[in-house]
């Protein structure tokens, strides 16, 4: 009997939990003699501290956009640097390896885009059948005819939303001439189109293959930017436009219809007009909102000649704003700094104090509202004393963060902050504002491919200005030719760079990188290149490497290769003959002073003292003689004295003495 | 790492516990100069001291700081102090600065640790009583900030007279020194990072004369404005931002993200069912059972019946049409039957 209760006691021991739980109905039903051991037991069990059933949290259930996982694996992927751009990795004949060819194939493919959209969009009837699984609407044609022909608010809806102006606005007075009134939200998105295209038809952004031509060669024009052919039309308010006139017409006038007016003749230019229509509304005792105000603030200047006239209006439009109980936003003091960039000496001071506004308001300064402070204080002519002070505050003021665009203007900041960073020689600087760029998404905010080019421009010349050449040469080929493609500038900038901490030796292979980038043809590059090889002698390695480039160089002049031929100048001329000679290239370097005389140019007098030691080194009479008469053929004033040295230090025969001293003689008497 | 640091000082002190070992820490820190932005909770008092004894002055003064330490309530806790300062003045100034005190009279061991700071200088009761001035002058302004009132801080500011240097009478913006409203009396400082530069220049960016025209205002005044409709205007300002920015993907996968957004893509992780979610809310028995569609309108025996059935069987296999495109399948052969019905009869197959 003891085995048993022994081992029902040890089994009630491990499962107490179990058989207290069970343990009142057990008591309830049966009498068993051990249920005294069992109590005994569960007292046991119940000294024990119990554990509680723990509360079990379920945690809420995450949900990820629908870009997590892409975006997860796109952090795992760093730049490569010496990759083209993604969207050329296709077909290695077609990456780009200048800027031109790079403006090109982006153009290229995005009027490839727009032309296969056209074709989709204006003929629909052969696209109409729908693979795809779920339906993907951005694939398929879309609606760019009018569909509605009634006189009807339906259709004057549908042709608002399809931009067009005139057949808006005709079927608008079909309709007041019909009696049937528009709704005050139809009026208002009426207005609005009207306005904001100054009463002419938006330029048709997918249009046929010759507007993209057209914009292409517009954009190649102005520096390769990617742009609509509507950006270049300056458009103008003109006189008793539509806009007006229905504006005049409508029974009511309400904020959004004066602010569509408004804003569109600041967009178009009629400043003063818009200005009397805010005094009109004002007189009507009308409130306007935040957007008439931006507008009003950025025309500003263009209504005032003084500055102070122009600050004292700026002010007055703030203080209506505050009367008025509209709350300002982070565009209007980006209005209001762009306008102080007109009002002269005011802007320091009053930059400042709308920059502590904004902080006091709690609207988080954008990057244009730093680029404009910025431009008050740093003018791009005059120097600043080497005075970084503002700049090092903003970018302490950055340092980290990562931006969205949330103003057309902030792009312009980091050119216009590598431009001052330029300006004062500060390299710390440059290199804090490198690290704000490479934070986050922060790249995208350097703009197209115009204003990167830029930045990296004078990041890099800030670069060869400042830096040793092993830390110039690393940012170099982080930088080239995966994000910036350097001018004639940049490279000459290189090639100083290169020159003052004496890595010459590292000339041809820069050759080949002006070669690939396609300045080859620039003829002051390859001048400095030439004369900087040119200038001392150097070790053997050395110079057969630049013997073999200027033989390259050659070939680009004399269009070997079918590139235009340049013309042959003096200097080059000079320099790749007596970099054959260092090289012991004798015969090319013959055959490049036959070439002085085809191209009727004058070598100089060193290279023919240099011609006339290696001939002596050579031991070459001959020769000597020849170069003596090439040079009495050029007329040079040193032929007497090559003359008398051949005399002395050769061996001729007695044909060449007579010839020799002949000219020896002839260069004697003075004219 | 500014927490590591700081948590490291601590234990420091809280090992030692001696203000030597706390002047040592302090000029460790010195070394390092980095920007530390974050919240110190520290007492003002504390802040004080800490710079006092940054400065490296005679073991006399450390005597007094230990005594002043010993007397203390709160936690020692030692911010990152300022490398170089141009002159003790300013430094005090910022020593005073940076400490603040909870009531309206200046706090007694203020005035304590400013004599005991005066003492080292040698005009000692001009330097003293220019301390106690500072104090009571930044005591006032805070005041006024904290009640949020801008325009008494301008009147205080004007009564005040100017001193050497400009950079004193600046009023200091909320963000840089704020209450603390548990009563806890310490409140969070900016630390003094060690380049003065940061020091002096953050207080010109943001901290100049306000345009003094707008208010910010509290949430409760504020209600969100009704959400507009996107106007014409949005659309265009939205499209140059869009075209400004460099959108292109620099990657693979950052091509996909676009393609994803504008619909192109799946979505990752797949769901096989994405783009059929109308699907899902209709039952199966409405795909697969469709007799009870073949009760009115057709014969209930006969070939038709038999046809019907077979389309019905058929239609409840087919998984890609919808129940609306079944029932509209059945609908059209029922219609067309009951056009035939004059050539079925003649048949004699129509049996009703």
């Amino acid at each position: 009997m003891a085995a048993p209760v022994r081992h029902v006691g040890h089994y009630i021991n491990k499962n107490s939990r179990f058989l207290l739980n069970n343990l009142d109905q057990l008591r309830g039903h049966r009498g068993f003699g051990w249920t005294t051991a069992v109590l005994q037991q569960s007292a046991t069990a119940e000294k024990e501290p119990t554990e509680s059933t723990e509360a079990i949290v379920i945690p809420r259930k995450k949900t990820w956009s629908k870009e997590a996982v892409l975006e997860a694996l796109a952090s795992t992927v760093n730049r490569d640097p010496t990759a083209y751009k993604y969207q050329f990795q296709d077909d290695p004949y077609l990456a780009p390896r200048t800027s031109a060819e790079f403006k090109l194939f982006s153009l290229s493919q995005e009027s490839g885009r727009s032309a296969a959209k056209y074709f989709i969009n204006s003929n629909p009837k052969f696209f109409t059948k729908d693979f795809a699984e779920p339906h993907i609407p951005c694939l398929m044609p879309e609606k760019v005819s009018l569909l509605l022909e009634e006189v009807s608010e339906e259709a004057l809806k549908e042709r608002i939303s399809l931009r067009k102006v005139k057949a808006a606005v005709d079927m608008y007075d079909q309709l007041l001439q019909a009696g049937t009134g528009v709704s005050m939200e139809t009026t208002h998105d009426l207005l609005d189109l009207i306005c904001l295209y100054s009463d002419r038809e938006p330029v048709q952004e997918g249009g046929p293959e010759t507007e993209d031509v057209e914009s292409a060669e517009e954009a190649n024009r102005s520096k390769g930017r990617i742009r609509r052919a509507s950006d270049f039309l300056k458009t103008i308010w003109r006189e008793n436009n539509n806009a007006e006139r229905i504006f005049n017409l409508l029974p009511e006038r309400d904020t959004h219809c004066y602010s569509a007016l408004i804003r569109g003749m600041i967009r178009h230019g009629a400043y003063v007009k818009a200005f009397d229509m805010y005094t009109d509304m004002l007189n009507n005792r009308m409130t306007a909102d935040v957007r008439i105000f931006n507008a009003l603030i950025s025309g500003a200047p263009e209504v005032r000649e003084k500055y102070n006239e122009r600050w004292d209006l700026i002010a007055e439009l703030l203080n209506q704003m505050n009367q008025q109980k509209v709350q300002p936003n982070l565009l209007t003091f980006n209005s209001v700094l762009k306008a102080l960039r007109r009002c002269g000496s005011l802007a320091r001071t009053q930059a400042l104090h709308t920059l502590s506004e904004m902080k006091a308001l709690g609207i988080a300064p954008s990057l244009a509202s730093f680029d404009h402070t910025l431009a008050a204080f740093y003018k791009a002519a005059s120097p600043t004393q080497g005075q970084t002070d503002l700049l090092q505050e903003v970018m302490s003021e950055l340092a980290g963060s990562s931006f969205t665009c949330q103003d057309p203007d902030d792009v312009l900041f980091f050119s216009n902050v590598m431009r001052i960073c330029l300006d004062n020689k500060d390299i710390e600087l440059a290199y804090r504002v490198q690290s704000l760029v490479e934070a986050g998404e922060n790249w995208r905010l350097l703009g197209d491919s115009h204003q990167q080019t830029i930045y990296y421009g004078r990041f890099f010349s800030l670069l060869c200005m400042m830096e040793h050449i092993d830390v110039v040469l690393k940012w170099y080929r982080k930088l080239i030719p995966s994000l910036y493609y350097p001018n004639v500038q940049g490279m000459r900038d290189l090639l100083q760079a290169l020159d003052t901490d004496s890595r010459l030796d590292l000339l041809p292979t820069i050759w080949k990188d002006i070669q690939l980038l396609g300045h080859a043809n620039k003829s002051e590059l390859i001048e400095e290149l030439l004369a900087l090889m040119a200038r001392e002698t150097h070790s053997p390695e050395v110079q057969e490497s630049f013997a073999v480039c200027a033989l390259d160089v050659k070939s680009v002049f004399n269009g070997d290769r079918g590139t235009l031929s340049l013309e042959w100048s003096t200097s080059a001329l000079c320099h790749i003959t007596s970099l054959l000679l260092r090289a012991k290239r004798t015969q090319e370097a013959w055959e490049m002073l036959q070439l002085f005389k085809a191209k009727n140019r004058v070598p100089s007098e060193e290279l023919m003292n240099e011609f006339l030691l290696e001939c002596h080194a050579a031991g070459a009479p001959d020769r000597a003689v020849e170069l003596v008469q090439l040079s009495a053929a050029f007329c040079l004033p040193a032929t007497p004295r090559l003359a008398q040295q051949t005399l002395k230090d050769f061996d001729l025969t007695d044909e060449q003495r007579a010839a020799l001293s002949e000219l020896e003689s002839a260069g004697e008497p003075t004219d | 790492m500014a927490e590591q640091r700081e948590d490291s000082a601590v234990l420091k002190t809280s090992e030692g516990g001696a203000a030597p070992q706390g002047g040592v820490t302090v000029e460790q820190e010195v070394g390092k100069p980095t920007q530390v932005k974050g919240d110190v909770a520290k007492s003002g008092k504390e802040s004080l001291l800490g710079l006092l004894g940054a400065m490296k002055v005679e073991v006399t003064n450390k005597k007094k700081l230990k005594n002043l330490k010993a007397k203390q309530r709160y936690e020692p806790a030692v911010k990152p102090n300022p490398a170089a300062l141009e002159s003790t003045i300013s430094m005090f100034q910022k020593a005073t600065a940076e400490s603040s005190a909870h009531s309206e009279t200046l706090d007694p061991d203020l005035v304590a640790a400013a004599s005991a700071a005066a003492s080292t200088l040698p005009n000692q009761s001009q330097a003293e009583s220019e301390l106690l001035r500072q104090l009571r002058r930044h005591e006032a302004v805070t005041e006024a900030q904290r009640k949020g009132d801008m325009s008494n801080l301008g009147v205080i500011i004007a009564d005040m007279k100017v001193g050497r240097r400009p950079n004193r009478q600046n009023a200091r913006p909320a963000n840089q020194i704020r209450f603390d409203d548990d009563g806890q009396g310490y409140t969070h400082d900016r630390s003094i990072t060690a380049e003065l530069d940061g020091v002096r220049r953050r207080r010109n960016l943001f901290s100049g004369k306000r345009l003094g025209i707008f208010s910010p205002t509290t949430d409760e005044d504020k209600t969100p404005p009704p959400p507009a409709k996107p106007t014409i205007w949005d659309v265009d300002f939205a499209n140059h931002l869009v075209l400004s920015t460099n959108q292109m993907p620099r990657n693979g996968f950052e091509e996909m993200i676009q393609w994803t957004r504008e619909g192109k893509l799946w979505q990752y992780p797949v769901n096989n069912e994405a783009g059929l979610e109308e699907e899902a809310s209709v039952p199966f028995h409405e795909h697969v059972f469709l007799e009870k569609h073949l009760e009115e309108g057709f014969p209930s025996q006969g070939p038709v019946r038999h046809f019907m059935e077979l389309v019905v069987s058929g239609l409840s296999k087919n998984p890609y049409v919808t129940v609306q495109q079944k029932k509209e399948h059945i609908a059209w052969f029922r219609d067309y039957f009951q056009q035939k019905t004059d050539i079925l009869q003649e048949a004699d197959v129509y049996l009703n």
